[in-house]
């Protein structure tokens, strides 16, 4: 009799805790294409893998919104004092998971790291014009510059801060102790990213979901079937000719919105052939039908870019610059002039798992420049392969193929990655690197504006690489979530709701 | 001539032989019979369906790829690349499986018991594995991809000469020749390297199978033969993509796959009852 009761308590016991479930933990689970590499916010540049889960476990000063304006964060208000300082005012109550406070000293020191030249710090390029950072009282920091930067408080939209005590003692590419809404419970480099939700986090909006999972899937397909047998809820980078599918197979939605991403195949202009020869970088923008890429592979979606590293949502776009036209006799007759005029062979990158068709569209690419007579030699590799070649190591092929954005849709920040010095460049053109360095030392958007005119036809006179187009932003969930998509490559959970 | 007549005996043996023809006649004349060169792209054309039917087949009898490339055309190439790899690897795998065989098991001794654990540590450990860290190590390309499907099959090959040696060393005839001084070279490559050619043949047939499956393997995940040429791995795992809405793309190159192995390993087996002589004295 007594055991019995005792049966009888714990079915009890365990009905309630099945009942209380799934209304305590609802689990989001996001396939992502490529691998999430580190979690320290210093040390990448990668928006949409390790940039977007760091932004659940850390906070910045500002974050974009899903409609791509600046709101508040960790700052609660900023101003520029003067030309060359912005202040930014701190919410009193942002603490570590450890109880270390967020406070003006702890982003100095955090500023700091990324400027010491030691660190290696990718993102340094970026905020190397701060002279100083000064901590006026525990929630005002001054980032004094020592030119102008109109567009920092953007830029600072992908700086995160990490708990400068903690820090000394850990390791934070693997570990994590934040002061975002999140917890890291597992880090499984090429495998899995699994957060859990603090219960008691106050400095912004509560998530919908207590546990998020992002999955490491690179295989097309497979994130595909991942989503449609429910092991995922949301996913990017279907192939377009896969939307319709998914959406007959029932419970999800599937659609696609502009990329601020645009694609190209980057010259390595630091070496031959393309070193010192403009006449070749303009006959290989002749030579690639990109109209035809868009309208086949991508099935329409997508547009093209004009002879510029910027589009349309970005500050500074020059918009009396036109696409290069598909002209291959004159790709020919550049070609001759180059000093190729019996066609050569050159290596070809292509990073897998990251872009949008990526291996489809560098073969497509491959063989039209074949039809002008450049041979080129395919090499896929893995994405962290590549980045590490491109990024690290200073020594990426002669051509790949990559899209790059820039977070603060600036074309500072975009234009940067071109500049003669910048690790990403592969680029030497002085008037360019001139003209941005010129715009950086404004306050005066209309003089900005006439400077990256200029700057951005210098670009297209002599093209650091093969202009090709934005790439749709395609994506498909689950229709028990609700999904803002946003057409950067963030992903954050506080963009998904539970579908009512 | 007793060679053909014993294989026109056996219908396996005849059908392998005639598959096998048949892919090594369209690797020979591809230039002549594709409809198009493997690597022109056509997008407008992009996943057309197979345009073969009982009255005509059509100008991509075998439907397009992702890229618009000619699945038919594609897969004549890749048998070239296929075969060729694989038979240029069963050949270095074979000479350096032999040479090494005979030497451990004519020689004797420590070196034989060394050369020996060498080829029980390589066999325990798993092929596929082997190789992926090759390429991944060495980089991805043909002559590559051959080194390190040689280098997986070796083993086979050393194992069973180095038994046959063993056996036929102490037979009269070596004896002899060693009695009126023969140098050890000819005795190695005159009187034992023919008798022991028959069961090496048997394991290369075999061994051609293996490596055509694990070449694809490996061309699959991406390691093998570079794009845009042609292999039929490849087109696999580009087709798996697109499965579901242009089921060509990966089902011919499969069955490409499997009818090259199938009849290779019919003859292989036809080979191994016929010229292994126990085998025979059974059947008699």
């Amino acid at each position: 009799m007594r055991l019995r009761s005792f049966f009888n308590g714990a079915v009890a016991t365990a009905a309630l805790a099945c009942l209380a479930t799934p209304s305590l933990a609802e689990r989001l689970t996001v396939a992502l294409s490529a691998n999430v590499t580190l979690l320290d916010p210093a040390m990448t540049t990668t928006v949409g893998t390790d940039l977007s889960v760091i932004s659940h476990l850390y906070t910045p000063l500002v974050i974009r919104g899903p409609d791509l304006k600046l709101q508040p964060a960790l700052a609660s208000s900023w101003e520029a004092v003067d030309d060359n300082t912005w202040r930014f005012k701190l919410r009193p109550d942002v603490k570590f998971a450890n109880g270390e406070p967020l406070d003006a000293a702890a982003v100095k020191w955090n500023i700091d790291r990324i400027l010491d030249p030691n660190q290696k710090a990718p993102v340094r390029a970026w905020l190397s014009a701060i002279k100083d950072v000064r901590v006026v009282d525990p929630t005002t920091v001054d980032l004094v510059t020592s030119s102008p930067y109109p567009s920092l408080p953007d830029q600072m939209s992908m700086i995160f801060f990490l708990p400068p005590v903690w820090s000394k003692s850990h390791n934070p590419a693997i570990e994590a102790l934040g002061s975002g809404p999140y917890d890291l419970v597992e880090f499984k480099p090429g495998d899995r990213v699994v957060l859990k939700a603090k219960p008691n986090y106050t400095a912004g909006p509560k998530p919908a979901f207590d546990d998020v999972v992002f999955r490491v899937i690179p295989e097309d397909a497979s994130r595909i079937s991942a989503l449609l047998v429910g092991e995922v809820d949301l996913i990017s980078g279907v192939a377009p000719s896969e939307l319709a599918r998914i959406k007959n197979s029932g419970k999800f939605v599937v659609g696609a919105v502009p990329s601020t991403r645009m694609q190209f195949v980057k010259f390595n202009n630091l070496k031959a052939p393309f070193k010192d020869n403009p006449a070749l970088r303009l006959a290989l923008n002749y030579a690639v039908d990109k109209q035809a890429i868009l309208d086949t592979l991508f099935e329409g979606y997508g547009s093209l870019n004009a002879c510029q590293p910027l589009n349309e949502s970005y500050f500074g776009f020059n918009p009396d610059l036109k696409p290069f036209p598909y002209d291959p006799a004159k790709a020919k007759e550049l070609l001759a002039k180059a000093g190729y005029p019996n066609g050569l062979t050159i290596e070809f990158e292509v990073p897998l798992g990251r872009y949008l068709l990526g291996a489809e569209v560098s073969q497509a690419i491959a063989a039209q420049l074949e039809e002008v007579g450049v041979k080129t030699n395919l090499v896929e590799m893995e994405y962290g392969r590549w980045i590490d070649k491109f990024q690290n190591a200073g020594n990426v092929g002669s051509l790949s193929y990559l899209g790059q954005s820039w977070p603060t849709l600036n074309a500072d920040g975009m234009l940067s990655l071109f500049e003669t010095g910048n690790r990403y460049s592969y680029y030497e053109n002085a008037d360019f690197t001139r003209l941005i360095r010129e715009a950086r030392s404004t306050t005066d958007e209309k003089k900005r504006v006439e400077i990256y005119k200029k700057a951005t036809e210098s670009f297209c006179a002599d093209p650091a690489h093969i202009v090709l187009f934005n790439q749709p932003t395609t994506y498909a969930f689950a229709d028990r979530v609700k999904w803002t998509v946003r057409s950067d490559d963030w992903f954050r959970a506080v963009d998904v709701q539970l579908a009512k | 001539m007793k060679f053909f007549s014993a294989l026109l005996r056996s219908r396996n043996a005849v059908l392998g032989a005639f598959i096998l023809s048949v892919f090594v006649a369209g690797a020979v004349l591809a230039p002549v019979v594709a409809p198009m060169a493997p690597t022109q792209t056509d997008l407008r054309g992009r996943l057309s369906p197979p345009s073969l039917s009982l009255t005509e087949i059509g100008k991509a009898p075998l439907g397009r790829d992702q890229l618009g490339r000619d699945v038919f055309s594609r897969i004549l190439y890749g048998s070239r690349i296929t075969l060729a790899v694989a038979l240029a690897s069963v050949v270095v795998g074979g000479i350096v499986g032999v040479g090494v065989g005979l030497y451990s098991g004519y020689r004797g001794g420590l070196p034989d018991q060394i050369i020996m654990r060498v080829v029980d540590v390589q066999l325990a450990f798993p092929l596929m594995l082997l190789a992926l860290v090759v390429v991944a190590a060495v980089g991805p390309s043909i002559g590559n991809l051959i080194a390190v499907l040689a280098l997986t099959s070796w083993t086979r090959y050393a194992r069973i000469v180095r038994g046959e040696v063993l056996a036929l060393k102490h037979r009269e005839f070596i004896l002899s020749a060693h009695t009126i001084g023969a140098n050890p070279w000819r005795i190695a490559f005159q009187h034992i390297l023919p008798n022991v050619l028959m069961p090496v043949i048997v394991v290369a047939t075999l061994e051609l199978a293996r490596v055509i499956v694990l070449e694809s393997s490996l061309s699959f995940l991406g390691i093998g033969v570079q794009p845009p040429y042609p292999s039929w791995g490849r087109m696999l795992a580009e087709g798996r993509s697109y499965i579901s809405s242009a089921w060509w793309l990966a089902t011919f190159p499969g069955l490409a796959i499997m009818l090259v192995v199938l009849s290779v390993n019919l003859l292989g087996d036809w080979l191994r009852d016929t010229l292994d002589p126990r085998q025979r004295e059974r059947r008699q």
